[in-house]
């Protein structure tokens, strides 16, 4: 997947947690903080993300370790294949 | 040991054991027990000379008659230190070499009661491993058949089932969710009037889909370990055991919890280990079982190994509790739910389910999707729910788990 798709995937994941929780989502970009309660995720939203993003796409970027991310477009960097 | 010999004597020329090998009569095993008397000589310790039941019966029976100590296992070292005991039995060990518990046959049958039933039972366990043993004793006291399949395969072990027509048939939780899965529909079905489960905790999804299936079947649910014997039975349908039986004990054991950890103290416990392990016995003759448990009313229910409680996001999480909840869901056949490292919160659960294939499975993940966001705490939820045709189990009949 490009970063265009793994972003796609992971903008309509975090609102689908979103509204299951029944809050409304501002505009997500790719400077978007996932940390920083911009928005309605906890770590476990965040690590069922990951997950999933591991099992889509087939990357295991944490494998020697955690890499720091901050940001959305971050997420997305590390499991976007570069064509 | 007489009473083996005593038991056998019973069965005239009718056969003792039966498997796709043949049957053996008592004749034929007694033939096998003296060719293992006379090729060990003068060794203080007769092995077993293979893994089948008949084999097991037979140094069962040499061990009586020459008064030599029986190592159950075609493969373990030698203990060096033999003492005194009657049965040298291997630990199914999950991790490095197996142990050697040391066993006397009096107190591994002190829970059976010799009858002449003429039943049949059906062996699921290796005949070589306690529970198997355990099997083999309580058919050969009560003068029954013992079905000992070498298939390992639940659909084989039905099919013997029913050609034999099995009475009686002990197995673990897992074993029976398999064969409720693979009997489902069958005609005809073996005359159940015994139904035993142990090895690991039962679930009381298991037991009303048990009792559904097999309604004039008797249902017992036995606790026991290779190192404390049989420690006690529960024939009231109900998971857990009754939590009285913390003040009162049962069966001559006593129970205490310490720590959410299930202790024991046995009257039928092995001797020792005859390996180089440390005993896991403190000095008061108390056993640590590891197995988690929880009052929940007036019953005290088994939650899992605690050695197999992951971190999630910081909180203790049991795999097995969360099995148990999505059994919960009709068309769930079985359940494995196991960590999955995770950089943002260390582990997450995923699952593998058995499906009933009766039904849709997306249908009955998605049942099982909302099941588990209704009854479970965030950390528990399976992130992922993947279908599988069967979950992979251990020798002993028991979950493989990573």
């Amino acid at each position: 997947m490009d970063r265009a798709a793994v972003t796609a995937l992971i903008d309509r994941r975090i609102r689908e947690i979103a509204a299951d929780k029944g809050v409304e989502t501002a505009a997500l970009v790719a400077d978007t903080p996932l940390f920083e309660g911009a928005l309605p995720i906890d770590s476990l939203d965040l690590a069922a993300l990951v997950v999933e993003l591991e099992v889509t796409t087939g990357l295991d970027p944490f494998r020697n370790g955690l890499i720091e991310f901050h940001t959305l477009g971050e997420l997305a960097a590390l499991f976007a294949v570069h064509a | 040991m007489h009473r083996l010999a005593d038991a056998l004597a019973l069965y005239g020329d009718a056969p003792v054991v039966v498997s796709e090998d043949g049957a053996a009569t008592a004749a034929e095993l007694w033939r096998r027990a003296d060719a293992l008397i006379s090729a060990a000589g003068a060794a203080p310790i007769l092995r077993v000379a293979s893994d089948s039941a008949a084999d097991v019966i037979a140094a069962l029976l040499a061990g009586g008659r020459a008064r030599r100590t029986v190592l159950l296992s075609t493969t373990a070292d030698r203990p060096v230190d033999v003492g005194a005991c009657d049965v040298l039995l291997a630990t199914s060990g999950t991790a490095g070499r197996p142990k050697i518990a040391a066993h006397d046959l009096a107190s591994l049958a002190g829970r059976i009661r010799s009858a002449d039933t003429g039943g049949v039972w059906l062996l699921t366990y290796a005949a070589t491993a306690f529970a198997g043993l355990q099997v083999i004793l309580t058919a050969l006291l009560t003068r029954a058949l013992v079905v000992a399949p070498i298939s390992r395969a639940v659909v084989d072990r039905f099919h013997a089932a029913v050609s034999h027509h099995v009475t009686h048939a002990s197995g673990t939780p897992t074993f029976w969710r398999a064969w409720l899965l693979t009997s489902v529909g069958a005609a005809p079905q073996p005359p159940l009037e015994q139904i035993t489960i142990g090895g690991e905790a039962v679930d009381q999804t298991t037991l009303d889909r048990l009792a559904t299936r097999y309604p004039s079947a008797r249902i017992t649910h036995i606790y026991a370990s290779t190192e404390a014997g049989a420690l006690f039975a529960v024939n009231d349908r109900r998971a857990g055991f009754p939590a009285a039986w913390l003040d009162t004990g049962i069966d001559g054991t006593q129970l205490r919890v310490v720590d959410g950890i299930l202790d024991v103290r046995s009257p039928r416990a092995m001797r020792g280990y005859r390996s180089a392990d440390a005993t896991p016995m403190t000095a008061d003759g108390w056993l640590r079982t590891g197995d988690l448990v929880e009052p929940h009313g007036d019953r005290i229910v088994f939650c899992g190994r605690s050695d197999r409680i992951a971190n999630v996001g910081g909180y203790k999480v049991a795999p097995e509790r969360v099995e148990r909840v999505l059994l919960e869901v009709e068309g769930v056949a079985d359940a494995y739910v196991y960590p999955r490292a995770n950089a943002i919160t260390g582990n997450v659960l995923v699952a593998e389910l058995v499906c009933d294939r009766r039904l849709d499975a997306a249908a009955v993940v998605a049942a099982v999707e909302a099941h588990a966001a209704r009854t479970l705490a965030k950390q528990e939820r399976p992130v992922r729910i993947s279908v599988v045709d069967a979950l992979q189990t251990a020798d002993s009949g028991k979950k493989a788990r990573a």
